[in-house]
């Protein structure tokens, strides 16, 4: 956790080489195993999206827009997480994935920043995002059994 | 969210209770330990811990004739929950990448 608000820092300690973890970060077909259906390619600048499921009362239409902002491979991911342009959230945030070797694995660091906190829309999001999107959730407790 | 009642929100909606739950963050103290940071009477605090117990934010534990008060953490983290709900959101995908890197 994080004293500030507007940014969230979760870091994960994964037994795997970098390479590995890259691959699950940059592969569209293992991004969509442990994220979402996506379009994402490695290159600066690709716009993609992420296929959620839709929830009107949050005004999110399911789909998730991003941007590839920055890489370094197998060191650093950096993608915009921004609503689409329809959504009332207006919700314009950068998640930044940070790869360091630490023994025989990866220690993957997670970096959310960039909420609005005076847009109750963006609350909203925030509180919807972390209850779960549906689908995430159920396949996450398929997967945990 | 079992825990994250509205006994919760109301029972931290108030500074005397607040405090009570950042004494208690040091670990249990007694009833007369507690009341002798507030200026009232030990009736008072105590029905403070009861609105605090209530809702599931201490434990009340008697030993002899004392009664030693606990911080009950459950609710508290939920409540962390609920404050950093993407935090929650990143948590549960990161542990789902590691199911993904585990079947590579």
């Amino acid at each position: 956790m994080t004293d500030d608000p507007r940014t969230i820092r979760v870091d994960e300690y994964l037994p795997h080489p970098p390479e590995k973890v890259w691959r699950a970060l940059t592969e569209p077909e293992l991004i969509a195993r442990w994220l979402m259906p996506n379009d994402f390619k490695l290159a600066v600048g690709h716009r993609f999206t992420f296929q959620g499921q839709p929830i009107p009362q949050a005004g999110f239409g399911g789909v998730g827009h991003s941007e590839v902002l920055a890489f370094e491979p197998e060191k650093m991911l950096r993608i915009a997480w921004r609503a689409a342009p329809e959504d009332p959230s207006g919700l314009d945030s950068t998640v930044t994935f940070t790869l360091q070797p630490e023994g025989h694995g990866t220690r993957l660091l997670l970096e959310h920043t960039g909420f609005d906190l005076d847009d109750p829309y963006q609350a909203f999001s925030r509180r919807f995002m972390g209850s779960g999107w549906p689908g995430v959730v159920a396949r996450i407790s398929t997967v945990l059994g | 969210m079992d825990a994250l009642t509205d006994e919760v929100f109301a029972a931290l909606g108030n500074p005397v209770r607040r405090e009570l739950l950042r004494l208690l963050l040091e670990g249990p103290r007694t009833v007369n330990d507690l009341a002798s940071h507030f200026d009232m009477r030990r009736p008072s605090v105590s029905e403070h811990l009861r609105v605090l117990r209530a809702a599931g934010l201490v434990s009340e534990r008697r030993a002899g004739r004392e009664r030693h008060y606990r911080l009950e953490a459950g609710p508290l983290i939920e409540m962390q929950d609920w404050l950093h709900p993407y935090e929650r959101f990143w948590r549960a995908q990161l542990k789902s990448l590691r199911e993904t890197l585990e079947e590579l």
